[in-house]
């Protein structure tokens, strides 16, 4: 007689306990980054308490889950995609507790609290919120500071365990580049994490530095020291969140330019930037196809807004350029932030507006901070492309597809596309979605919002259009609509394969 | 000289076919059978094993021997014994190899033989030089390609104006600085001082019905006449472009079968800024080569499928090269790819007597891989201090790659100031470049000199460097 428990020990393929183990070990870690904010709200003489319990809880599950679990060091390839998942589900989770035990109005529901949490986790930057000044700043820098680690953890698990995973995160951003010098940060994946770690962390120290020095010099006169940390660490994450409802709007037009530049230096991979900066070699970057194609794309997309709000009345001059460069790299790197309040766009210039959501496709680097489908997809699509005409008229024609000279592998190729499928395919369900939740409580959401918040947040850029705009806020959407962001956040953050793959039998079978 | 040759193939054959009557030879292979055939035919001392062991070696006599030669199909084999030999011996090492790598590394010095020889890379520079130049005759190169010699037959017609009556010395003077020539009717027909004759070339010889001139400055090119030019690559091109007088210069070729052979002379054409397109009937083979050659376009194809030609329009390039592994099958694809309108066909062949067959066929030329490997080692075996040694002309003239003596009494002095020998310096290679000399260059000791001599005058020329 086999207990049904052992009966599905044996048909199950994949070592849940192990995966449990090693997600308790993650969140256990994760809960030190309690102590932050912890430290904010003594300086500040606010309560601490949210973030004490928070913190408590986190670490008690954490070692609850290591406790009743053994076996981390067996997790494989097929635990890493539950491990990813789990992690990711649970930190957010871990982020909410804070807000749910503040007691603040907006925030203490808990669907609220998970989307607010998963929103910072995932760097998208939308945001529930109304009433920013009801918020306590120990709580407005959690806000912020789930979004630095939320950016970092990318990268780390871009880097360090997706690879084992087999997604092709690593292989991407490496561009299969073999030789010496194209591949200088993997003497070990560990090693390569903390350079990245290191050149992340001084970045945000030098946007910091450079938003505070503008305050103390008279150039923006609304940028505190508090406001240049929030700001720094929203930015390198390509984050989004602002302790300000008007997002940057209010701030000088130099501190404007300033993050606009560091979010498309959030925007480019990171190994690209490590080998550039550190290791001096500032010309080899440019010869990155990827980064070449993100540049362009950023400025073709500048130029065109640029002409359609100046033609529409809405800027002139310096201020035309700036706005314009500033959403379409907000966007683009799908970061979130705004100038102005570009969903105003949707009825005076509908073609910009319209070109915004488009970007929300693009993505920046792969290797990045960034969300969405990211350029690489889109040149080896394009490659991929291109060859297919080719072959229709050549049969018999042979070519790899390309990426900075090197050949990419075909199974890569056919990841690449089963990726784009399925993230357009899961945009158009989640727009759907929304739009038939919104007739069920009768929100007013026009089919381009519902549009705009889907790929929205499934590219982790957070606000869309409509009351959910950069000055917007999502709270009037319905807690089921709010689920469904949660879960789009979530899969778009993990690159759908990881959670998608959890839902095949094939997974899970022997 | 006591040689030890490794391999006794079709290369190690032709090697001991050129040197048994000069020398004393020992062939070793693993095959007896081979080896007793050998035997049969040339005056050879055979043994019978694995080159690739101190034990054979010795056996062959290794010690004594001032050259061996490893020519065996196997890379590893050949370096494994040169190795040894450094070692144990003060013999020199000739090795062949199939992989460019090791020639780029011998070249950089980071393999210990002192020559190396690859069967591909010289099939391929044998195809260069015919598709690249194609009013050609014969051409040679030194320097691993940096310096070419090229014959050319100047076209009968066409008006001699502007050519005749530039002095040599002017026109070197002219073209330093400027690669591109001036057309034919700058260049023919005018005192070679006055002709507008390309930078880093000079004209070797001319010869004009039965004599040969080492031309001075104020001797004409002449309708009629076949010239010796000696220049960079872009020069040899630039004369090619000149004799071709407005034919088609050769700028699309279409290549039939991937191998080894057929990779190196796509590599090399691309690097002459020649359309290659590949057809390659093993897909996995062709997937391979098109990862490795981002320049060329390449076919998983049979290359005798009338409909593929067809669609293709292969019939509208420029040259083709049959470089499959069968020579049936690339006599059948050439002769096919003639009646689907290619004019100009290069066979590569692997067995000799396939050489005749196509040309009767009507193949406009074939190379035989071995032989042309076997002719290059031969060359060095000769003389080693002469890397290269070529013969134009049947024997009146030769070309010497000399390395010059620190004790040379023309090291240090301007070229203007050297007597005329009827020889002529057309090129020196120093720490690896190439430099095209003018009158005020200078010999430095070390240096190789490639030189234009007449036969008779070689001796003299070895013994002033």
């Amino acid at each position: 007689m086999t207990s049904p428990v052992g009966r599905l020990r044996r048909v199950v393929g994949v070592d849940v306990g192990a995966a449990l183990n090693l997600v308790g070990a993650l969140l256990k870690y994760f809960s030190l980054a309690f102590l932050f904010p912890i430290a904010i709200a003594l300086g500040h003489a606010e309560t601490p308490w949210p973030f004490v319990v928070g913190g408590a809880i986190t670490a008690g599950v954490g070692l609850g889950l290591e406790r009743f679990s053994h076996g981390k060091e067996h997790v494989g390839v097929r635990e890493g995609f539950l491990v990813v998942s789990l992690t990711w589900l649970l930190a957010a989770g871990a982020v909410s507790l804070p807000y749910v035990l503040s007691g603040e109005s907006q925030l203490d529901h808990p669907v609220d609290a998970l989307f607010e949490a998963m929103s910072g986790m995932t760097t998208s930057g939308g945001s529930i919120l109304t009433d920013f000044a009801a918020v306590d700043r120990s709580m407005m820098i959690w806000r912020q500071f789930s979004q630095w680690i939320g950016g970092m953890g990318i990268v780390v698990l871009a880097l360090a365990v997706l690879p084992r995973l087999r997604v092709g995160g690593r292989q991407l951003m490496e561009h299969e580049t073999p030789g010496p010098d194209l591949d200088p940060l993997t003497t070990s994946i560990r090693d390569t994490a903390r350079r990245l770690w290191i050149l992340y962390v001084s970045l945000t120290v030098v946007l910091a530095l450079v938003l505070a020095a503008f305050g103390w010099t008279g150039v923006d006169e609304r940028m505190g020291v508090y406001e240049a940390v929030s700001y720094a660490f929203s930015t390198l994450p390509t984050g989004g969140f602002a302790p300000d409802p008007r997002s940057v709007e209010p701030f000088a037009a130099a501190s404007q330019w300033v993050i606009a530049l560091f979010m498309v230096i959030g925007g480019i991979n990171f190994a690209l930037l490590f080998r550039a900066i550190v290791r001096r070699h500032p010309g080899s970057i440019f010869r990155d196809d990827e980064l070449r194609l993100y540049l362009a794309l950023l400025a073709v997309a500048s130029a065109v807004v640029t002409v359609l709000i100046w033609d529409a009345g809405l800027q002139e001059g310096e201020a035309a350029v700036r706005h314009a460069v500033f959403q379409t790299v907000s966007i683009m790197t799908t970061t979130g932030f705004a100038t102005t309040d570009y969903a105003v766009w949707q009825a005076v210039a509908p073609a910009a507006a319209m070109l915004l959501v488009a970007l929300m496709f693009a993505g920046a680097s792969a290797g990045s901070t960034s969300g969405s489908v990211k350029v690489a997809r889109h040149l080896v699509i394009g490659r991929i492309l291109r060859r297919e005409l080719d072959q229709t008229v050549h049969p018999e024609y042979v070519a790899p597809i390309r990426l900075n000279r090197y050949p990419i592998d075909e199974r890569m190729v056919s990841a690449v596309i089963a990726f784009v499928l399925l993230y357009i395919g899961i945009f158009v369900v989640g727009a759907v979605l929304l739009l038939l939740d919104a007739h069920r409580v009768s929100l007013e959401l026009s089919p381009f919002e519902a549009l705009a918040a889907s790929a929205s947040s499934l590219g982790n850029v957070g606000p869309a259009f409509g009351f959910a705009g950069p000055m917007g806020s999502f709270a009037p959407f319905s807690d089921v609509s709010k689920g469904i962001m949660i879960v789009l956040m979530w899969i778009g953050r993990l690159e759908i394969v990881p959670v998608a793959a959890l839902l095949t039998r094939a997974y899970w079978r022997a | 000289m006591k040689i030890v040759v490794l391999g006794a193939g079709q290369v190690g054959t032709t090697i001991v076919e050129a040197l048994q009557s000069d020398h004393e030879i020992t062939v070793v292979d693993l095959d007896a059978k081979r080896l007793q055939a050998l035997s049969y035919r040339h005056d050879v001392h055979t043994v019978a094993g694995n080159g690739a062991t101190r034990r054979i070696l010795l056996e062959a006599g290794i010690d004594r021997a001032s050259l061996m030669i490893a020519c065996t199909s196997r890379d590893e084999i050949n370096l494994v014994a040169a190795f040894l030999v450094k070692k144990i011996s003060e013999a020199q090492t000739i090795v062949r190899t199939t992989n460019p790598e090791y020639i780029e590394a011998w070249q950089e010095r980071d393999i210990e033989v002192d020559f190396m020889v690859s069967s591909e890379l010289e099939t391929a520079y044998a195809v260069s030089q015919t598709i690249g130049v194609p009013a050609a005759k014969q051409t040679d190169v030194f320097a691993d390609g940096q310096v070419q010699i090229v014959e050319f037959d100047v076209p009968r017609e066409g008006s001699a104006d502007d050519l005749t009556g530039i002095p040599l010395t002017e026109a070197a003077e002219k073209a330093a600085g400027r690669v591109r020539g001036g057309g034919y009717d700058q260049v023919v027909g005018l005192p070679l001082k006055r002709a507008t004759i390309p930078a880093d070339s000079k004209v070797a010889s001319i010869i004009r019905g039965e004599r040969t001139l080492v031309p001075r400055g104020d001797e004409s090119i002449m309708p009629g006449d076949r010239i010796v030019v000696i220049g960079s690559p872009d020069a040899a091109k630039e004369w090619g472009r000149i004799m071709a007088r407005g034919t088609q210069r050769v700028d699309d070729v279409v290549i039939f079968g991937a191998g080894g052979t057929g990779l190196a002379i796509a590599r090399v054409l691309l690097e002459q800024g020649i359309r290659v397109r590949l057809i390659e009937y093993d897909e996995e083979r062709a997937r391979e080569v098109a990862d490795e050659l981002p320049g060329a376009r390449v076919y998983a194809a049979t290359g005798v499928d009338p409909d593929f030609l067809e669609r293709e329009r292969i019939g509208h390039a420029s040259a083709a090269v049959f470089a499959m592994r069968a020579d049936s099958k690339n006599l059948y694809a050439a002769m096919l790819a003639k009646v689907h309108g290619i004019g100009f066909t290069i066979g590569i062949v692997h067995d000799d007597i396939s050489i005749e067959v196509f040309e009767r066929a009507g193949i406009d030329v074939a190379v035989n891989p071995r032989s042309v490997t076997a002719e290059e080692i031969v060359r060095f075996a000769h003389d080693p201090r002469v890397r290269q040694l070529a013969m134009l002309e049947g024997d009146r003239f030769e070309i010497l790659d000399i390395t010059v003596r620190d004790s040379s009494k023309l090291v240090r002095r301007p070229f203007k100031e050297l007597p005329m020998t009827g020889s002529l310096i057309g090129a020196i290679v120093r720490d690896g470049e190439v430099i095209f000399p003018h009158g005020d260059s200078q010999l430095e000791p070390g240096d190789r000199a490639i030189i234009f001599t007449e036969s008779s005058r070689v001796p003299e020329v070895e013994k002033a460097l």
